[in-house]
């Protein structure tokens, strides 16, 4: 056993003696950092599990709730084969602040071999970002915004995965600390999943490592997360940013789609994982450790790209693209040959290969051995088992609506008309174009509504059937600011409308929770509430998470945390794609319903900024009447009368109408709308829909709220109370804002 | 008689999946060869070289993989007459290698498919690649229309073509120019093209015909489902749009 000297590592003091008190002796170097990955915020969820469970985690769409690295949700039937929807959603914050382009592509690298080590096709990926104030050009908020953007594209471009949802919001609440979570989606067959754990049999099984090299880029990546960022350490903590190698990465996930193929032709159990936080350690200590099994691991076994690395930073270093398997001896020797002859690893990147580093055993221990010396041998319950942090949070105010406090401006015409373009170049509201032109949103061939067509991103899910899956993002920081908790919910309400308007049925959630430092007992409790919210509003519509991200620390050394950002995507199954309702109007004469959209309450919404009013009566949600008008727009679109459907966000209802015409201007289609006064600014959830057959869907409406607001019309205007703008000019002040900082 | 088409990978393609489907679906026996097995490629017919990043393209697009070994089998082909079509990253290769516009030596292009204009990134954007010259010059174009209007997706960083004046005479005089950009009306001009390409090319053909590189995806439009603006009551799995040049390719392959 080598003994060294203490070294640099955020576990507290309490943290260390409990440790060598259990060990019965100092820590080791290896040890320490082992130590100090697995019980970071970031792994360990020390202070947010025990909140995490109170939220709804299965249902009859879950296939697999959040136990592994990613969730599992049903989305049909193609060929006699039961489909699965795989996703996870995770947040890349604190490295795409100190270094945005390696550090959102890292994100992105990650979260796809969450959805890849399930087994399945990886086959989308969806970004919800944050930036902080960009009107500056020579400021580091839009060096953020930008270099972000950037990352995500070359990364998810490069790997050939589609780009179809996701949303950006600017706000100063992220000047010091931007929010790049991303999501990604794949689909498995629900007999052919790959489990992160060791199946049961796996005593003695090779532990094979696959992948780039081990560098020291990445180490003391997972505890670098859960500290607040100081400035004066940046250029220390780039260090624990990973280099992304997305070509790379193209390569092993087609080799693993070859190796789940042999596996599955010959029947073959195994275990598959993606190195995350914790690098060798932390992966092969989960795996064999949920499987009830310990681990003998050779560090000198483990393909380096740098010499005489210590052994902690080949054990812990967070180096990109590495994935690992479990695997029966007898099929190791073709699992290697597919990687490192078929699909000549060694050959794409400096030292990669698919190596056996280790092997399982019964003995429920983790051992790390180097240059013949043991370096780390510790009791693998211990290592990984979930260690717990109560922090003290006080409940928040409830969400009561105070209905006297309310006072809704009543604009004339002539406001309204003013007002418009005001709403439509917001920065919350102006097109996203400049930014998601960046992505490729087509690359499969399997794309149906494409980035930026349609609020939810469409796709086939299967090649050569008709099964489709609608994924979206949302979370307003508006919102979050006055009132995590009711934010929370709107998120979940408005991530599952976006899927309702494309005509499909959400299925299932994933979160990715964003907030400051949990030892603060304000922002703590912003996190507690934000669970509650979402806890509600799930509940209320049938849905379940199925994975999701907890990303604390969000706090600059000022001291300002973020705005509470509950952000959730929310996946949908669509059974036919010929039923895809898209949202660029159709045909004039068509009449347009508002549908939903009843909540009361303005506080948070664009308009209310633009007015100068503070009120913070964020919308507040009625889920009965929610519910039957959710159940009606479905039954609407099953009849056929739907001809298109936008959703209401931000910017209000005149704002979503004016999506609906600038999307039937990107289909080729120059149409307008006339509206009467009805139809406003504010932003509660609920739907522009355009109808053919009016009778018929108001007979259908039942209890729903609907109320008419106008008519496509034949020119391209946007006329409101006779009052006539040019769709063209609200295009292209719509256009404007966003093209300058991403040119 | 049903000839075999070959779509070779190399380690930074990623639309070869969707590529193989459309060529099927439109009737044509293709599939993948991997670069390790790059040996195999003189068996058939034809070639079809699909986007991506064939090696990462961190010098001009293309660059790299003309001189890889599958690029040999792909130049002894052409040159006795095979069909090559190449799409994207495919497009950019065949350019390196010199088989179009063909005004040079082999692996001594004479024009580049080069950084996009005036958006100097990535850009993805649904385009409509019209077809200029008689359909008839190339076995691979003849089942088209004379004003051929194909949809698809630019979704590249490098598609701009950029050539001496010299070097773009010779283009336009041998007839070169296959596929320019237009509007969805079909009006071709300079305004229509996504990145500034020099004669609004977007896509170039050999003097024999044998030979066709063009920049935009058409297989990212090519099924009903994933149309824009879905014709809606037909099959949504059916090939149509941009698979109307895989189908012409595939009748000409087939014979």
């Amino acid at each position: 056993m080598v003994n060294q000297a203490p070294v640099n590592v955020a576990l507290r003091k309490d943290e260390l003696e409990r440790i060598a008190q259990r060990l019965g002796r100092e820590p080791t170097a290896a040890e320490l950092h082992a130590f100090d990955a697995q019980w970071s915020e970031h792994c360990s969820y020390k202070s947010s599990r025990h909140h995490l469970k109170k939220l709804p985690t299965s249902g009859p769409d879950v296939i697999l709730g959040p136990a592994e690295d990613s969730g599992i949700l049903y989305l049909g039937e193609h060929d006699g084969e039961r489909y699965g929807v795989v996703i996870a959603h995770e947040s890349h914050n604190h490295p795409s602040q100190v270094v945005p382009f390696e550090g959102a592509a890292t994100g992105i690298g990650g979260i796809v071999r969450d959805v890849l080590c399930m087994g399945a096709e990886v086959v989308a990926v969806a970004d919800p970002l944050r930036f902080g104030r960009i009107d500056d050009p020579d400021s580091h908020q839009r060096s953020v915004a930008v270099g972000v953007v950037d990352g995500i594209a070359a990364y998810g471009n490069a790997i050939g995965v589609p780009n179809l949802a996701g949303d950006v919001y600017f706000d100063e609440s992220f000047d010091d600390n931007c929010l790049v979570n991303v999501v990604a989606l794949g689909i498995v067959k629900e007999s052919e999943i790959v489990h992160s754990f060791a199946p049961k049999d796996a005593e003695g099984w090779d532990i094979v490592l696959v992948g780039k090299a081990t560098d020291a880029s990445g180490f003391g990546g997972a505890s670098f997360s859960s500290l607040t960022l100081d400035t004066e350490d940046e250029e220390a903590n780039k260090g624990a940013v990973q280099v992304p190698d997305p070509f790379l990465k193209n390569v092993l996930m087609r080799a693993s789609y070859r190796a789940f193929a042999y596996l599955r032709d010959h029947n073959i159990e195994a275990g598959f994982k993606d190195l995350g936080a914790g690098g060798v350690m932390g992966c092969s200590a989960e795996i064999v450790s949920s499987g009830g099994f310990g681990a003998d691991i050779n560090l000198d076994e483990v393909n380096v790209a740098i010499e005489n690395m210590p052994p902690e930073v080949i054990a812990v270093g967070e180096t990109q693209e590495r994935l690992l398997w479990v695997l029966p001896p007898h099929v190791t020797p073709e699992i290697l040959r597919i990687y490192n002859d078929q699909y000549t690893l060694p050959q794409i990147a400096y030292n990669a290969r698919a190596t056996i580093v280790g092997r399982v055993t019964r003995e429920k221990k983790y051992v790390l051995r180097h240059r013949g010396h043991v370096v780390m041998d510790v009791d693998i319950d211990f290592l990984t088992g979930s260690i717990r942090d109560e922090l003290p949070f006080t409940e928040l105010q409830p969400a009561v609506l105070r209905d006297e406090d309310i006072v809704y401006p009543q604009l004339a015409t002539d406001e309204i008309v003013d007002l418009l373009p005001r709403v439509l170049a917001h920065q919350a509201v102006c097109s996203r174009e400049p930014l998601y032109r960046r992505y490729d949103a087509v690359v499969r061939g399997l794309t149906v509504i494409p980035r930026g067509a349609g609020e939810a991103g469409v796709f086939a899910a299967v090649r050569g059937g008709k099964l489709g899956v609608a994924l979206s993002v949302a979370g307003n920081p508006r919102y979050g600011r006055l009132n995590p908790q009711r934010a929370a919910e709107l998120a979940v309400v408005e991530a599952a409308c976006k899927v309702y308007a494309t005509g499909a049925r959400p299925i299932g959630l994933t979160d990715c929770l964003n907030f400051g430092n949990p030892r603060k007992i304000e922002q703590y409790s912003e996190f507690v509430a934000a669970i509650d919210g979402l806890g509600a509003a799930a509940r209320e519509l049938g849905l379940a998470f199925v994975s999701g991200n907890v990303s604390l620390y969000n706090e600059s050394t000022a001291g300002m945390a973020v705005a509470a950002s509950a952000i959730v995507a929310c996946v949908g199954a669509l059974d036919d794609l010929a039923k895809t309702i898209t949202p660029g109007v159709k045909q004039a004469g068509n009449a347009l319903f508002v549908v939903g959209n009843v909540s009361p309450g303005f506080g948070g919404t664009v308009f209310a900024e633009l007015l100068g009013n503070d009120d913070d009566n964020v919308p507040m949600l009625e889920y009965p009447q929610l519910r039957v008008d959710l159940e009606f727009l479905r039954a609407a679109m099953r009849e056929g009368v739907v001809r298109s459907c936008t959703p209401v966000g931000a910017g209000g209802t005149l704002a979503a109408i004016a999506r609906a015409l600038f999307a039937a201007r990107g289909a080729g289609r120059s149409l307008g709308a006339e509206v009467d006064g009805e139809a406003y600014f504010d932003e509660t959830p609920g739907f522009v829909v355009e109808v053919d057959d009016q009778e018929l869907f108001l007979r259908l409406a039942g209890a729903a709220t609907v109320r008419r607001v106008g008519t496509v019309s034949k020119a391209a205007h946007f006329v409101i109370n006779g009052e006539s703008l040019h769709v063209e000019d609200l295009y292209r002040v719509w256009s404007a804002p966003l093209a300058e900082v991403y040119p | 008689m049903s000839g075999k088409i070959a779509v070779p990978i190399f380690p930074g393609t990623n639309s070869e999946n969707e590529t193989v489907a459309l060529l099927r679906d439109c009737g044509g026996d293709a599939e993948l060869v991997h670069w390790s097995a790059a040996e195999t490629l003189g068996r058939y017919d034809a070639y079809v070289l699909s986007g991506g990043f064939a090696y990462e393209d961190r010098i001009r697009a293309g660059a790299i993989a003309a001189h890889d070994r599958i690029m040999d089998f792909v130049i002894e082909g052409a040159q006795n007459g095979k069909l090559v079509f190449g799409v994207c990253n495919g497009a950019q290769i065949v350019l390196e290698a010199g088989l179009v516009p063909g005004t040079g030596a082999i692996r001594r292009p004479t024009a580049a498919f080069t950084r996009n204009a005036p958006e100097p990134h990535f850009v993805c954007r649904h385009v409509y690649l019209k077809i200029a010259i008689d359909p008839s010059r190339s076995a691979i174009t003849a089942s088209l229309p004379k004003d051929a209007l194909v949809p698809a997706w630019q979704a590249n960083g490098e598609g701009r073509l950029a050539a001496t004046p010299e070097h773009l005479q010779e283009i336009v005089d041998g007839s070169h120019l296959a596929f320019v950009y237009a509007f969805a009306d079909g009006t071709a001009s300079q305004s229509a093209s996504p990145n500034g390409s020099a004669l609004n090319c977007g896509g170039l053909i050999n003097r024999a015909g044998n030979v066709l590189a063009i920049m935009p995806h058409p297989e990212r439009d090519a099924w009903n489902f994933n149309h824009l603006d879905r014709r809606e009551g037909k099959d949504v799995l059916a090939p149509s749009g941009g698979a109307m040049l895989f189908k012409s390719f595939v009748k000409a392959v087939n014979g």
